[in-house]
């Protein structure tokens, strides 16, 4: 089946010139569903990354929370004291603090992590400084599409205590919020009140690199999870994704089976003469061919087509769209559809088979 | 030597009281070069006889035999390897593809079968039908003759060595009807084929070397025209 000119090809490219209208139709509504495809799955992309993005920048192998927390960050409340680094290569403290930061002109939701400077959570810089005395953050540079600057002094509304932004870092967000990276006295002086005593240092998490989860030892209270898992456990997270998913999958059956009955209603019409090239010696095997050739042919067009629109359309999209192309993806969901299109087309194969050359020719 | 011989052939559809004999036990023999018309009314078993020959249907009882190959002998995927190597159909509805043209009715044949006509001997078969002209014109294009001379250049390209025609000139004019029997016979002659036209019109059979009748799925032969040359 290979180029227009060969084997079963050449009937299939032949109709498909002869009958422009009827097959534009086909690529067209092919076209329509993979595009929805491409762009669901850039916006599942661009979801997700909005959720786990600083995550995955830790590079981080686990994550140990408090048993009572059910794997919220917030909710996990742990002592320093509570692990000592027993069974992993590295480890890092992680304190955190939710809040909705102004620059007096804009009001967004924010994370504010503690990280220890010399640490592997430690942000790179894109732009300006390091934190370095007290009350100096370093921001998601996503804030600066909201008109945050260097400089910036930002009011929280837990607090009368205000942070300024001396550098941006990329890919920072957490739970769809930008992350503020300062350090642990900086957001001591944030928290309204004491959460324990005094003397206790206290955190929301460690996070650690060690290359066998099963080997770390933390206190009896604590759990010890995989990144991953504690992404999934990232409120809303697994409910988005799930959503997208399934409806990129009921995409493809959609697709399967719109363009089944296409293919259908198209082999019904041709059912006659089908029969006289089949009285005349045609195999049923090379009709079936040309079938499975055309829809090849057709769900290649309409996933190319759909796939440049999805691009193209990207580029356009205000930045509050977070859609983020994953091309690997798209690729694969891309060959998904017309794989699905290709088993669409065998209910056709089967008619074709069962044609009586004898009732075509009126016999 | 025969090409085409049913031996004993016999064809009948359901059983018990609705038991029709589409076909009575029949003999037949076709040979090289000889051009033989099926007469009969509608509704006499002419098309089952066709269909029979053909091998689109199997006998109730009895041997169909095409160039040495007895059919009940081979399965349905090798009668389809044999009618398109041996058998040529000339249909009473055209059998052309709408949307291939003519070049390309005749090129689809190479994708499925070797041993076809080659380039020279196609183009003088489109000369002797007057078709050199339509090579790139679409089915939807051409007249009734134009198609029916089309169809013959289909059924003789793969160099078969049976033709059969179902009411080939059905839809054609007298003048055209006649100008496809001559073009027939020609090709019988030249190709040395064994052609079996089936026909209800009694004016067409001068041409052919003999005539045989069906009435009622009765097979019998009619005439045997003698011929001076």
């Amino acid at each position: 089946m290979k180029g227009k000119g060969s084997g079963a090809m050449f009937l299939a490219w032949n109709e498909i010139k002869n009958n422009r209208l009827r097959f534009t139709l086909v690529i067209g509504v092919l076209m329509l569903i993979s595009y929805l495809v491409f762009f669901l799955s850039g916006l599942a992309n661009g979801l997700e990354q909005l959720n786990r993005e600083a995550v995955d920048k830790w590079e981080a192998d686990g994550v140990i929370l408090t048993e009572e927390s059910d794997l919220r960050l917030q909710q996990s409340i742990l002592s320093t004291d509570d692990f000592d680094g027993a069974g992993v290569d590295e480890y890092t403290e992680l304190s955190q603090l939710s809040a909705i930061a102004s620059n007096g002109d804009k009001k967004v939701n924010v994370y504010i992590f503690a990280v220890e400077p010399d640490s592997f959570m430690m942000p790179n810089v894109t732009e300006g400084d390091n934190f370095a005395g007290r009350g100096e953050v370093i921001a998601d540079d996503t804030l600066k599409e909201d008109g945050f600057k260097i400089g910036d002094e930002l009011s929280l509304s837990s607090t009368d205590e205000t942070l300024e932004i001396v550098g941006f870092t990329d890919k920072a967000r957490f739970n769809a919020a930008p992350v503020l990276f300062t350090d642990a006295e900086t957001l001591e002086t944030l928290h309204s009140r004491k959460m324990t005593e005094a003397d206790e240092d206290v955190v929301n998490a460690f996070i650690i690199r060690t290359d066998n989860l099963d080997d770390v030892e933390a206190a009896e209270a604590l759990q010890v999870v995989d990144t991953e898992t504690f992404i999934e456990n990232l409120p809303g997270y697994t409910e988005q994704n799930l959503t997208l998913t399934l409806m990129i999958y009921f995409l493809f059956i959609i697709s399967a089976v719109v363009l089944a009955i296409f293919l259908y209603v198209l082999t019904i019409q041709k059912i006659s003469i089908f029969g006289v090239m089949k009285a005349q010696g045609i195999s049923s095997r090379y009709l079936a061919g040309s079938v499975v050739a055309q829809t090849f042919l057709l769900s290649l067009a309409g996933v190319m087509i759909g796939f440049v629109l999805a691009v193209i359309t990207g580029l356009f999209l205000p930045a509050a769209v977070p859609v983020a192309f994953n091309y690997l993806e798209m690729l694969v969901y891309g060959t998904v559809l017309i794989v699905v299109s290709i088993i669409g087309a065998f209910i056709s194969v089967q008619t074709i088979v069962r044609i009586d050359p004898l009732k075509a020719i009126g016999g | 030597m025969a090409i085409l011989e049913l031996k004993k052939v016999q064809k009948t559809f359901g059983s018990g009281k609705t038991k029709v004999e589409a076909m009575k036990e029949t003999d037949f023999k076709a040979g090289k070069g000889e051009l033989i018309a099926v007469i009969g009314p509608s509704g006499s078993g002419k098309s089952t006889f066709l269909t029979i020959a053909g091998g689109l249907q199997t006998p109730t009882n009895g041997e169909v035999v095409i160039n040495g190959t007895a059919l009940s002998d081979i399965k349905e995927k090798k009668r389809a390897k044999l009618r398109l190597k041996e058998v040529g159909f000339v249909l009473q509805a055209s059998n052309l593809v709408p949307y291939l043209n003519v070049a390309q009715q005749m090129h689809v044949l190479d994708k499925v079968k070797k041993g076809n006509m080659g380039r020279e001997e196609a183009e003088a078969l489109y000369q002797s039908l007057g078709i050199e002209h339509l090579l790139y014109n679409f089915p939807k294009d051409l007249s009734g003759g134009e198609k029916q001379r089309v169809a013959i250049a289909k059924a003789l390209y793969t160099n078969p060595s049976i033709i059969l025609a179902d009411e080939p000139t059905a839809s054609l004019d007298s003048d055209r009807a006649f100008e496809v029997m001559g073009i027939l016979k020609e090709m019988t002659k030249e190709k040395q084929t064994a052609t079996i036209v089936v026909t209800h019109d009694t004016r067409l059979i001068n041409d052919c070397d003999k005539v045989y009748k069906i009435t009622d799925g009765k097979m019998e032969l009619h005439e045997i025209m003698r011929r001076t040359t």
